[in-house]
């Protein structure tokens, strides 16, 4: 029997006036991976903001359960704290704050939220320094403020460390593959891969199905004009790359 | 108006000069009369609260039992101050409700700390520097503290003493009775080739909502190859009024390095003015302000280049939140003969609301060509995209706020060189007390 994690049901936002997501719907169990596929402006990232709480998006109907809880109540720490997580597409940079400090803010606020004792500092830098060695970060990286002046490849390297050291239970990629060359992808995607556990759940959010070869998805759907408008297993991925999003969008 | 002058019995009523000097004080607030909208030192910073004219100097010992308001925990006038005592490892000043109580016995040899009023009486050097230092016709508040003097400091500090360790002004306010005023003078003097750090720290923890007012003038002298490193920390209750005037001269090579943190008071000014007046005197002034509430916190500078390779730097940094409003005024002059000379000035702040505030007006007079000079001003307000990407990642709002504090303050704490203040007023430099 399927335990569901996610539950989405006709969810409708706008930003200022414009409508983004338009009667959504998608039920994610513990364990599954699944990918949203569509074309640039389909309203991708708006679906992940709103997921994880970002400011600046009205939701006009419809409602969203995380673990059987509504989420759309949460703020976005308490999404985070348990156990909601976004790769983001551009990671922001935050001068004057350096990668541990910031880390051992996060890492404590969640420990907290679940009743573990806090971490001290030498446990924690051992934590960063381990996690961090498996994707190949350096420790001077980690001194530094947090994504200022990182490649695009080190920032993505820099989300995949949070991930692995926040521990979430399911995890939003949002264009996790955008401004990577192809070995810093395979570094990333093996970070990802390694969190699919039984609970764990994932949605993927990608233009382009390359992504999808390193993490494969159980399901994946194809997102245009604010809502899914097909379904499939990792085939339609494939699909999509040889055909192009037209057939699904004239469908409509 | 002018009640804030009252007829009171002081100590040293018998010396002549003394009681001249007082009403000589008294005479020039009153014809200054407080600050008004049109007063242009003080154009935003008006010292409304002191209006209400119902500040009383702190009862003396005798009367204290009488005059006592606090009710029945009250064991008066034997309160224990409740305030933490000063956290680093320093020679010690205590000053309870703006009365000298404790000076530390353990001074170097080198090291002369009296109470004012007795280097008042014993006339052994103090009037070379007493008031000697600023014009009361210009500042009618140092006018005031004048009319009043009688609670402070004679602090000298012989040649080429290094001071292992600084000495600390620790105020402690926590009086029972309301409405106080403390009028503070501090005559401090280096000699020659002094090396020396002064910490001032304005420590409330009486009744929160305690309201009195702080007026403190500092005359600072700095010798010749001396250097001063003076900290501040203003930490008064939230409805004081605390008004600092430091009236700095720096001598040939010598150096004034001052860090003045506020985070307390209702109204706090913290004005420097400062002389560097001989060749290559050098002055460092930085400041740092956290504020929230209906507070005016306030920082005023003037700093005079009167020869020829003098030197100059200032930065500020504010943050307000709440209501608030934090006013820079710094003024650089630079006079006909101090050509070489350096100075800049940089004041930035980072508002934490749409109703928050900030006042600035750099004024520079600059007499000769041959100068280097710059001011700069800055605000800007918290980034929305940061403060969600530390949210998205289990951060409490009001915690990611003050990550990205700390972040924006960091450069003018790190002005500070003595690891262990800066470590103290770093952790004091926080949105929540």
């Amino acid at each position: 029997m399927k335990t569901p994690l996610l539950e989405i049901e006709d969810l409708c936002a706008r930003v200022a006036d414009k409508e983004i997501i338009k009667g959504f719907n998608l039920t994610i169990n513990e364990g599954e991976v699944h990918a949203i596929m569509g074309p640039n402006g389909a309203g991708k990232s708006t679906l992940s903001h709103v997921l994880c709480g970002k400011p600046g998006y009205e939701i006009t109907a419809g409602t969203v359960r995380y673990k059987g809880k509504n989420l759309l109540a949460m703020a976005p720490e308490e999404r985070a704290r348990e156990g909601i997580f976004l790769i983001m597409q551009y990671p922001v940079e935050i001068p004057g704050v350096p990668v541990t400090t910031f880390l051992k803010h996060a890492v404590n606020a969640i420990r907290q939220h679940r009743n573990e004792p806090e971490l001290d500092t030498m446990e924690f830098i051992k934590l960063l320094r381990e996690e961090g060695k498996k994707l190949g970060i350096n420790p001077d990286m980690l001194k530094r403020p947090i994504n200022v002046g990182f490649s695009g490849g080190e920032k993505k390297r820099l989300e995949a460390l949070q991930l692995a050291v926040l521990k979430p239970q399911f995890s939003i990629l949002d264009e996790a593959d955008s401004g990577l060359d192809v070995d810093a992808m395979k570094v990333v995607a093996e970070a990802i891969n390694a969190e699919r556990t039984e609970h764990n759940a994932m949605l993927v959010i990608t233009h382009y199905q390359r992504l999808l070869k390193d993490i494969v998805p159980d399901y994946v759907h194809i997102y245009a004009d604010g809502h899914i408008v097909a379904s499939g297993n990792k085939d339609l991925a494939r699909e999509v790359e040889e055909q192009g999003y037209a057939q699904f969008l004239k469908e409509k | 108006m002018g009640e804030l002058v009252q007829k009171v019995e002081l100590m040293g009523s018998d010396l002549p000069w003394l009681e001249g000097l007082r009403e000589k004080g008294a005479v020039f607030f009153e014809r200054q009369g407080l600050p008004t909208a049109k007063t242009e030192a003080w154009k935003y910073t008006r010292p409304r609260d002191l209006l209400a004219d119902d500040f009383i100097l702190p009862p003396l010992e005798e009367e204290k039992e009488n005059a006592c308001t606090c009710g029945e925990h009250c064991t008066c006038g034997h309160h224990q101050r409740e305030g933490e005592d000063f956290p680093l490892s320093a020679y010690v000043i205590d000053f309870e409700n703006g009365a000298l109580e404790h000076i530390a016995h353990n001074l170097p040899r080198g090291v002369t700390i009296k109470p004012l009023i007795e280097a008042i009486y014993e006339d052994d050097g103090i009037r070379k520097y007493l008031n000697k230092s600023f014009d009361m016709e210009k500042n009618p508040f140092a006018a005031l503290n004048t009319a009043y003097l009688e609670q402070g400091l004679f602090i000298t500090i012989e040649k080429n003493m290094r001071l292992d360790k600084p000495l600390a002004l620790v105020h402690h306010s926590f009086s029972c009775h309301e409405n106080l005023m403390f009028h503070l003078r501090n005559v401090i003097v280096l000699e020659e080739g002094v090396k020396a750090e002064i910490v001032e720290y304005y420590n409330y923890s009486g009744n929160e909502k305690s309201r009195y007012f702080t007026n403190i003038v500092n005359e600072i002298y700095v010798g010749r190859h001396a250097e001063l490193k003076h900290y501040k920390f203003q930490d008064e209750a939230f409805k004081a009024v605390h008004i600092a005037y430091n009236a700095v001269k720096v001598k040939g090579e010598g150096r004034y390095n001052g860090f003045c943190l506020q985070r307390g008071g209702n109204l706090a000014r913290n004005e420097t003015r400062l002389s560097l007046t001989e060749e290559r005197a050098e002055a460092e002034i930085n400041a740092a302000y956290i504020m929230n509430g209906w507070a005016v916190i306030d920082t005023t500078t003037d700093v005079e280049h009167l020869a020829p390779y003098t030197k100059s730097t200032q930065l500020v940094k504010g943050v307000v939140g709440g209501q608030a409003k934090g006013v820079f005024q710094g003024k650089i002059h630079i006079a006909p003969m101090a050509i070489k000379t350096e100075g800049a000035q940089l004041h930035k702040a980072l508002l934490l609301t749409d109703e928050a505030e900030i006042d600035v007006k750099p004024e520079l007079e600059i007499y000769n060509d041959d100068v280097k000079c710059s001011h700069g001003a800055a605000s800007g307000e918290l980034d929305a995209d940061q403060l969600f990407y530390m949210r998205s990642r289990g951060i409490g709002e009001e915690e990611a706020k003050q990550i990205l504090v700390d972040a924006y303050l960091q450069d003018v704490l790190e002005k500070i060189n003595n690891q262990d203040i800066k470590d103290w007023l770093a952790a004091k430099a926080k949105l929540a007390k």
